[in-house]
């Protein structure tokens, strides 16, 4: 299944002479596993870092400052610590499993990832729904890891991301139901191209109803993937983690490393949706597409959508770092009754201008 | 001690342990709680891991060590284990205090009250995973040990006091640093306010919470800000009034409920703020009124005996009415300690008013009630 939209692939291959060779399949694999550890993975390093740096600016205090020039390496100390840490406790088979269900959960998701017009591998009408299949599934493999603890913070912690991932994930459908509505359908790339570089075309200051839907969308993520500060599922105050409080070492840096990544997708399917996706100004990337220089123009494009990504979650994370951690139940209250209503006045709203426009 | 509340045992419920060490505890203690799905139907409480012997130490040494020992009863709040017992022990011996030493003695107590209060913000603000605020309330409280590392050459186990006194006069300039940090936390409370007192999220998790009766505060036998705060107003500077609290014009606080309702936990946490400032009124008016003259009674000196008596002295420490009973043999050890703390209360109430609270909750009630395990185990 070749598309011209991994071109950017191709190109790259055909420039290393031994891969130009290779089927079709082999550089849909290459384009996942070069997405996972060039894209996925140094961001993930890359948020830590800011997190920890800028929280530490926040907080009236010094961060990492010991691992290479102003911490930089703190990320990578992280990981190597947790690698090497002794397992103390065998952890049972059911572990495993549905910590490989939770894991599959996550990664399925890189190859509908959009990361600019040369990098979407599945560009489907369906393509922007698959997500949340995926974020259901990722629910039922955490309360089943959590489950299978034979802990009680373990069954809270699990039930409790099950309960928050039902709550958020209506809201969060109608709210991409807007979107869709406005683009008139649910391919990345159509998404994407009804949005400009001017912050006036994105989709969010369309229309009040949009804005509302982008609100809604980003909150009903936070419920849906339980990420601070509503995070009851994982809470450290009472249940000591939930679903994590009997992971450690490596399977730990792969639990937290899928809740980043949790976090991180879902802000690029907001970028893309509602915050004018990897638009370039000023034709950019006609030129460029005219020039071929697709590779440079797959690089600008990713720069500036994760640029865009990282304020999103930084605007988030300081939100947390500054609120305290919501009550399940509050948190599931809030997504029935607030984020749902809100949602569905939000679509009806957007039909209606969009059946307005057509109408002009 | 184990505490059990009177409920019969139901088989239909999930028992959850936790304890001796859990993040939602305050300090080491055992909690056995019956839940209903998430809701605590029945809590049993179990204290006595932090237990040292202190009183009994206090027996087998000095009467002067036994100063040193009761720094350690309430090891974030060492300058009230001290008064109490100095001021037990001056009872017997009828020994006279200068003023001047009374007036550190308050300005101490004070500065001590409000670094307590700070630490018990940071407990609650970790309970609810609110992480900012720990770090600026932090910052401020490291001031306040600052003025102990240069009033007592430590910043928490002061030994300072001294029967009949204090170990040394105060330097020049400390009472301007006093006022400064004063000045300096009045700004802040300010801030506190904006970023955490009125938080709708902290409001939300701590208002409605944890309501204490002030039947049970007077059947419990508890004192201090959680009795306050349910509305009880008894306050031992107020109303057996020690080293020359009569003499300042201060307010005693009560729950008023503007979170939620009175005797919750966000009424408890604003009673503490409020707490703050007005200890910070009375330090103000007491650096006013240092007088100059002798820090320590001449007469009483190192190997000081006390005559033989007893005495029982009571304060309000930042937990609660903090008693002591001393009894002297006329030898050169105590012969007999005993105190009586606070938190005890606070720990026997605990089964009585959790009941039907969520376990997400319970972090936030038990850090609401500043349980202090070290003096309660003692």
């Amino acid at each position: 299944m070749m598309s011209e939209q991994n071109s950017w692939i191709i190109a790259w291959c055909n420039s290393i002479s031994f891969l130009s060779e290779i089927p079709g399949w082999a550089h849909a694999l290459l384009a996942l596993i070069s997405t996972y550890c060039l894209v996925i993975v140094p961001s993930g390093a890359l948020m830590v870092y800011l997190d920890r740096k800028i929280s530490a600016d926040l907080q009236a205090r010094v961060g990492p400052n010991r691992a290479g020039p102003a911490g930089i390496l703190q990320p990578l100390a992280d990981l190597l610590k947790l690698l090497q840490k002794e397992a103390t406790k065998e952890s049972s088979w059911r572990q495993n499993v549905w910590l490989s269900v939770h894991t599959m959960a996550l990664y399925s998701t890189l190859a509908v990832m959009p990361l600019g017009s040369m990098a979407l591998l599945v560009d489907t009408e369906m393509s922007a729904f698959i997500p949340f299949w995926s974020a259901l599934v990722l629910a039922l493999g955490t309360m089943l890891l959590g489950l299978s603890q034979d802990s009680v913070p373990g069954w809270f912690g699990g039930i409790r991301v099950a309960a928050q991932t039902l709550a958020g994930s209506f809201p969060a459908l109608i709210a991409l139901l807007c979107v869709g509505v406005r683009a008139g359908n649910f391919r990345w790339s159509i998404l994407a191209n009804c949005q400009d570089f001017s912050p006036w075309s994105w989709t969010f200051l369309s229309n009040p109803f949009q804005f509302i839907a982008f609100i809604v969308f980003v909150m009903s993520g936070l419920v849906l993937l339980a990420i601070p500060p509503l995070d009851g599922g994982v809470s450290m105050s009472d249940i000591h983690g939930g679903v994590s409080s009997h992971l450690f070492g490596r399977r730990l840096s792969l639990f937290r490393f899928g809740r980043f990544f949790g976090f991180f997708f879902w802000s690029i399917i907001a970028v893309v949706l509602f915050l004018g996706a990897w638009k370039l100004p000023l034709q950019v990337s006609e030129g460029l597409r005219a020039q071929e220089a697709f590779r440079f123009l797959a690089t600008i494009e990713l720069i500036w959508l994760l640029a865009k990504t990282f304020f999103l979650m930084l605007f988030i994370t300081w939100v947390a770092r500054v609120n305290p951690r919501s009550r399940v139940d509050q948190i599931t209250d809030f997504a029935w009754k607030v984020l749902s209503p809100f949602s569905l006045a939000a679509l009806v709203g957007a039909s209606i201008c969009a059946g307005w426009k057509a109408f002009l | 001690m184990t505490i059990i509340s009177s409920e019969p045992v139901r088989a239909d419920l999930t028992l959850w342990e936790i304890g001796p060490y859990h993040s939602s505890l305050p300090a080491p203690m055992r909690l056995k709680l019956r839940l209903d799905g998430e809701i605590i139907a029945q809590c049993e409480v179990e204290t006595g891991y932090l237990h040292r012997g202190l009183e009994k130490a206090c027996e087998l040494h000095p009467w002067r060590a036994a100063i040193a020992y009761m720094d350690h009863l309430d090891p974030e709040v060492a300058i009230f284990g001290e008064l109490v017992l100095c001021l037990a022990v001056e009872e017997i011996g009828e020994i006279i205090v200068p003023p001047r030493a009374q007036r550190i003695r308050i300005i101490l107590a004070e500065l001590s009250r409000i670094s307590a209060h700070l630490v018990f913000m940071v407990r609650m603000a970790k309970a609810v995973g609110s992480e900012t605020i720990v770090h600026y309330l932090l910052r401020d409280r490291e001031r306040i040990l600052d003025l102990f590392e240069l009033v007592a050459g430590a910043r928490f186990s002061l030994n300072f006091l001294r029967f009949g006194g204090v170990s040394a006069d105060i330097t020049d300039g400390f009472i301007e640093r006093v006022l400064d940090v004063c000045d300096l936390i009045r700004i802040r409370i300010k801030e506190y306010n904006d970023i955490f007192t009125f938080n709708y999220g902290f409001l939300k998790r701590s208002s409605f919470v944890g309501k204490i009766d002030p039947i049970l505060v007077k059947s419990s036998g508890m004192t201090g800000p959680n009795a306050r705060a349910s509305g009880i107003s008894f306050d031992v500077r107020k109303d057996m009034p020690y080293i020359g609290y009569d003499q300042f014009d201060f307010e005693i606080p009560l729950g008023r409920g503007e979170g939620g309702i009175v005797g919750d936990a966000h009424d408890r946490f604003l009673l503490r703020l409020r707490e703050i400032t007005q200890s910070m009124e009375l330090l103000k008016q007491v650096s006013d009124h240092v007088p100059i003259g002798e820090f320590q009674n001449e007469k009483i000196d190192k190997e000081y005996i006390v005559p033989p008596g007893e005495a029982y002295a009571r304060i309000e420490s930042s937990r609660g009415l903090l008693g002591c009973h001393v009894v002297s043999d006329g030898s050169p050890c105590p012969s007999r300690i005993q105190l009586r703390t606070p938190s005890v209360a606070n720990l026997l109430a605990i089964p009585q008013f959790v009941s039907g609270i969520r376990i997400e909750d319970l972090p936030v009630v038990l850090a609401s009630l500043d349980l202090g395990i070290a003096e309660a185990d003692r």
